[in-house]
């Protein structure tokens, strides 16, 4: 068992800052997911005369928004799994799953707009 | 002793071996989300090639863009099983596995750069 467990330091559970790099890493994607929404929010309906596309593009700014906060509540549940005695406090690969999901969603999405816009 | 019983997802993973440096496994998971944003970049960019792109040939256009666009449906898999695979091998203590992932990458932003080069020079 990893003595990361037993610790009991002051400050970051992790003196490499590992759970706050993780922190911004997910913030950097939720940022990604959002603006690149925003974007498609902006164009999509516009190219393929479609209102309806701004439905995708709100569930892609929603999804990011999430994201967001997913990358608090894992931060806060990997620090207190650090300072803790119990690993499966640490967080799973259930939100992951939900991003392949969605992200394959996205890209199926986006290969029927551009078909759509050049047929 | 109490032990809790772990909830994590996929159970078939935690079940095996015991539990990694947490350092090594925040590496995978932002291994992950690096691979997420790749994904991100790869479809935007088929999107705005064929949305707002320059006149070029037609049919090429479509068909770098739909390369680029295929392989974004792709990489999320990959990321996933990746991600899986790396964090079995953490916790049995064996070697991190390898993946074709960035072989894919590669062939898929070479193939389509060609496409786009070929479109551009023939002209509408």
């Amino acid at each position: 068992m990893s003595r990361r467990f037993c610790s009991e330091t002051e400050g970051p559970a992790d003196p490499g800052l590992q759970p706050e790099r993780t922190e911004l890493s997910w913030r950097r994607t939720a940022l990604a997911l959002t603006l690149g929404s925003l974007v498609a929010l902006r164009l999509v309906p516009d190219a393929l005369q479609d209102a309806r596309w701004i439905f995708a593009g709100v569930l892609g700014v929603i999804a990011g928004v999430m994201m967001w906060f997913i990358a608090r509540t894992r931060y806060s549940r990997i620090t207190q799994a650090m300072r803790g005695s119990d690993p499966s406090e640490m967080p799973g690969g259930a939100e992951l799953a939900l991003i392949c999901a969605g992200m394959t969603a996205i890209g199926i999405g986006s290969t029927i707009v551009v078909l759509s816009a050049a047929g | 002793m109490t032990v809790t019983r772990d909830r994590r997802f996929p159970a078939s993973l935690y079940r095996q071996g015991q539990e990694p440096d947490v350092r090594f496994t925040l590496a995978n998971e932002r291994t992950f989300l690096a691979w997420i944003r790749t994904t991100l970049a790869i479809i935007a960019a088929g999107v705005a090639l064929e949305l707002l792109g320059p006149t070029m040939h037609p049919t090429l256009r479509i068909s770098a863009s739909l390369v680029l666009l295929l392989t974004g449906v792709m990489l999320p898999a990959f990321a996933w099983i990746g991600w899986t695979r790396t964090e079995r091998a953490l916790r049995l203590g064996q070697p991190l596995p390898s993946s074709p992932i960035g072989l894919i990458l590669g062939l898929a932003v070479i193939v389509s750069g060609a496409l786009i080069v070929a479109a551009i020079l023939l002209g509408d």
